[in-house]
């Protein structure tokens, strides 16, 4: 991370007797790419709202570019935001919107128009000016919803759930769009979403949050194969959860319905007979051994759906599921549904998982 | 003709009937001041009388300045109370209906006896101030009008994201009430300001007892002495009544356009 451009420090927030944020700390540096993640109900956009200064925190400050802006009004803060729901001014027209925070500013005339230009440029709408909001699709509204919120020059770039709107093809297209434009003017940026796919492929770091807490905070690659907690690896992928009960700690060695297992690892503060959840990512697993997949365990088939290219096989371990994905080889028949099988993994991609 | 549509039409007309005839009875009396045959005398003789023009001109300059009034008190408020204090909504709905139940005389004479010579406020010690006064009473009789129209024309906006996506640029509240707020909701503003001023031109109860010059006790004072003028004067209220709505209708179209009205 580059020096720290917005720090979060020990921010909660309560709406009388509900706390909808705990104890949440973050340094962002300068040009990152943040995501919050989280479900509904989890603190995220309270999060994104406190730092836009829409809300204030019970507790905790927020910093930004070294300064204290915890108790600054949204308009003394210069920070620039895209709503879900557009929030476009109905009244004025493409151009009017983008240069509306400048003309506040009290940006000349001729500057402010020349700044417009640029950023419909930007957003590949430079004949749009003069349109009205409500001549504009979804995807065209929300492009120049970013404009506005670029066009002042912002030290900050929040976006709350901005592609939640709008149907899934224009989604991916436009998160790319924000992710190349958020890149090209390295704008320190916190997107807020709730969609898992959306956080992993644009960010440079994602803060999954539940029940008010930062859960854990990592790249897309460390929060995806090296989940924290229980509720991060639930929440971020598909996942397959063994239940365990240790037979050594100290080896790591464990009893999975009935097969041993060896984990190659220390499994400390737990104790031999204690219970754990052990994860596997379904493409961490395959029928039989092969290179470093050396872990086993027995299963029987359980049911076969052929997707086509890929084939998701669902295996039975005494009363876990695993599933997984095999691809489709034409010279090879598709594995039987009762047939035994052999799941094969690296030990190291196995999780233990906190609660 | 399917029987549904013949009585749907047969509805219509009796209601239009219902509506018209009275109007073109009246409107027939008022031309039938020269003996023998129609004219337009009884309209001649009002438009000449300088006591229409001033009353009239008097009415005038009373609403618009009402409608300021109103317009000043109602759409901040409506728009304070939809962002920040939805809870206390329907209190204030209820306030605004009270001008509907109270009569205007019991107004006017609570006017009188807290804002007279003597009262801290004395209104009622310089014709100005008496001026103020009616206008007061007049925006408060038409605040059940005024307070809905503007309260239906925010209902149509999300206000509370259009506030916070202008904060968040740099506006402040009087940015953000002038050139977002108010010209979303211009179409309401103005619904409510010509039945304001529909309401105002007509008013007599107020006007009469604070002895203010206005149209109403004008109107009454013709009714109760002359024979053909009074019907002229009916005809001339009721066109200038139809003529603010049809000028709502015309302003609409010059109206901002949102995605909720897009034409």
């Amino acid at each position: 991370m580059t020096e720290t451009y917005l720090s979060i420090q020990g921010v909660q927030k309560s709406f009388g007797s509900t706390t909808v944020v705990r104890d949440f700390n973050l340094d962002v540096g300068r040009g990152e790419f943040i995501s919050f993640l989280g479900p509904s109900g989890c603190g995220k956009t309270t999060m994104l709202r406190m730092v836009a200064g829409f809300e204030e925190p019970s507790a905790g400050k927020i910093f930004v570019g070294g300064k204290d802006v915890t108790n600054l009004k949204p308009n003394q803060r210069k920070v620039g935001m895209v709503f879900q729901a557009y929030a476009l001014f109905p009244n004025l027209t493409v151009a009017q919107n983008i240069a509306f925070g400048l003309r506040v500013a009290g940006t000349p005339k001729a500057e402010s128009a020349q700044r417009v230009q640029e950023m419909l440029k930007l957003i590949s709408l430079p004949h749009l000016g003069d349109r009205y909001p409500y001549q504009l699709s979804g995807g065209q509204q929300q492009r120049v919803a970013l404009a506005r919120a670029l066009a002042p020059k912002p030290r900050l770039l929040l976006l709350d759930e901005p592609l939640s709107a709008l149907d899934a093809k224009v989604r991916v297209s436009l998160r790319e769009e924000i992710r190349s434009i958020q890149k090209e003017l390295g704008i320190t940026t916190i997107f807020v979403t709730h969609d898992q796919e959306e956080a992993l492929s644009i960010s440079d770091r994602i803060v999954v949050m539940n029940n008010g807490r930062a859960d854990q905070a990592g790249t897309p690659f460390e929060i995806y194969n090296r989940p924290a907690t229980r509720f991060v690896a639930n929440f971020v992928g598909t996942l397959n959860v063994l239940e365990a009960r240790i037979l050594d700690a100290e080896a790591g060695s464990v009893d999975v319905a009935g097969q041993t297992l060896a984990l190659h690892r220390d499994l400390a503060p737990k104790r031999n007979g204690d219970t754990i959840s052990l994860a596997l990512r379904p493409e961490a697993v395959s029928l039989g051994r092969t290179g470093e997949r050396t872990g086993a365990l027995d299963a029987t088939i359980a049911d076969v759906h052929f997707l086509g290219s890929v084939i998701r096989v669902r295996t039975k371990v005494g009363d876990s599921t695993v599933s997984l994905d095999t691809f489709n080889d034409p010279t090879m028949p598709p594995p039987v549904s009762g047939a035994p099988a052999e799941l094969a993994f690296a030990p190291r991609d196995l999780m233990v998982l906190a609660d | 003709m399917k029987s549904g549509k013949f009585w749907a039409w047969l509805t219509f007309g009796l209601g239009a009937a219902y509506f018209i005839i009275p109007l073109l009875a009246t409107l027939e009396f008022a031309m039938r001041m020269r003996r023998g045959t129609y004219s337009f005398d009884a309209f001649a003789v009002v438009f000449g009388d300088p006591r229409f023009q001033q009353t009239f001109g008097y009415s005038v300059m009373a609403a618009i300045f009402t409608i300021l009034l109103g317009v000043l008190i109602v759409v901040p408020t409506a728009y304070w109370i939809r962002l920040r204090m939805p809870h206390i909504r329907p209190i204030v709905e209820f306030v605004t209906l009270l001008p509907l139940v109270i009569p205007a005389i019991v107004i006017v004479f609570g006017y009188i006896r807290m804002y007279g010579s003597n009262s801290p406020l004395p209104f009622l010690a310089s014709a100005r101030g008496t001026d103020a006064l009616l206008v007061i009473g007049y925006a408060i009789l038409a605040l059940p009008y005024m307070y809905r129209a503007v309260d239906t024309g925010l209902r149509t906006i999300d206000v509370r994201t259009l506030t916070e996506a202008a904060q968040i640029l740099g506006a402040g509240w009087a940015t953000i009430i002038t050139r977002l707020i108010l010209p979303n909701v211009l179409i309401a503003v103005l619904s409510g300001a010509f039945l304001t001023f529909a309401i105002v031109i007509g008013e007599f109860t107020m006007a009469s007892l604070l002895n203010r010059p206005a149209f109403g006790p004008y109107l009454q004072n013709i009714g109760a002495n002359r024979a053909y003028e009074p019907a002229a004067l009916a005809v001339i209220t009721f066109a200038v009544t139809w003529g603010c709505m049809s000028v709502i209708q015309m302003l609409a179209r010059f109206a901002p356009k949102s995605a909720n009205r897009p034409d």
